[in-house]
């Protein structure tokens, strides 16, 4: 386990069969990864299904788990990630109609705007983003994930990254606004 | 600390937003004396501040409380090998009592009746009883 890795502890118990060691993994783990898996599909039935799996091979893997570069949260991050883009892949193979594109979103300008309506549009026009603009964006602001770590999983460079996440905002708030990009 | 320009400051803000904690640890110095000392900084923060608040109005629902329980009852647990070898010591324990039971019995019996012929007889084949022996052991 990596010594500075602040899962690294529980993760060893876990694997001793220890479950209140299991529940505050749960408790620690579980809202962030569905958070991730939510995002990205934007669908929490899907995201719970991924959620699920993720957790299976954590309980499969944490016996055997053993010191290395990545930390726990890192590695979880990356099969969460990898469940999710195949999913995805899955879903762009059904071919779709030429005409297809995703809702637009509900424009913000209504100062009057509930919290969860705006919640609800952002979610749209995070769901309309090119994968690509959407991973990068998910995984750098919402997960905090630190940019290399982003961009490793993503398998990309920093500038790559850069410029997903600058073209990702840039569309949002065209969307969002209701403008032309 | 790095080297920063109005270039490189855009791009950084453009990418990571107006919050200095989501920078690059390795150029946030750099950036937020840029900030400080050119007042172009400014009109770039607040832009990209308007966006960060729009990012940030998303919210996701927390997972259900049936999910965390599914995942919870997953999970590995020493409980499940310890009933395991409970009922593995249980299981020996009662054969061993069955086989110091028969042991105590056959002391008892031996204590009763004399030895002589019934040694034979139980060592040897059903069919091939001898009745007269069993007679004799009578």
């Amino acid at each position: 386990m990596n010594p500075d890795d602040p899962d690294g502890e529980l993760v060893r118990r876990v694997g001793e069969g220890d479950v209140h060691a299991a529940e505050a993994l749960v408790a620690r783990k579980l809202p962030r990864m569905t958070a991730l898996a939510h995002r990205l599909l934007g669908d929490r039935t899907e995201a719970e299904d991924v959620v699920q799996e993720v957790f299976l091979r954590v309980w499969k893997s944490a016996a055997s788990w053993r010191p290395g570069a990545a930390k726990f949260d890192t590695w979880m991050h990356r099969v969460a990630f990898n469940l999710c883009t195949d999913r995805l892949r899955k879903r762009r193979e059904v071919a779709l109609p030429e005409t297809w594109d995703a809702p637009d979103p509900a424009p913000l300008a209504d100062a009057e705007i509930s919290a969860e309506q705006q919640s609800d549009a952002v979610g749209r026009a995070l769901a309309a983003l090119a994968p690509r603009q959407r991973e990068a964006i998910v995984l750098t602001y919402y997960q905090e994930l630190p940019n290399r770590e982003a961009a490793a999983l993503m398998g990309i460079g920093v500038d790559a990254l850069e410029s997903l996440l600058a073209r990702g905002r840039r569309a949002l708030k065209a969307r969002l606004e209701g403008a032309d990009e | 600390m790095s080297e920063m320009d109005l270039n490189r400051f855009e791009t950084l803000v453009a990418a990571y937003g107006a919050t200095p904690s989501r920078w690059p640890e390795e150029e946030r110095a750099a950036a937020e004396a840029f900030a400080r000392a050119d007042s172009r900084a400014a009109a770039l923060l607040a832009e990209a501040d308007s966006i960060d608040a729009l990012l940030f109005a998303h919210k996701v629902a927390e997972p259900s409380r049936t999910l965390r329980a599914m995942v919870v009852e997953a999970a590995p647990r020493k409980r499940r090998l310890a009933g395991r070898a409970k009922m593995w010591w249980t299981g020996l324990g009662l054969a061993l009592a069955g086989a110091s039971g028969m042991l105590a019995g056959s002391a008892a019996t031996a204590a009763l009746e004399p030895i002589s012929a019934n040694v034979q007889l139980y060592s040897q084949d059903v069919p091939a009883l001898d009745y007269s022996t069993e007679e004799v052991a009578q």
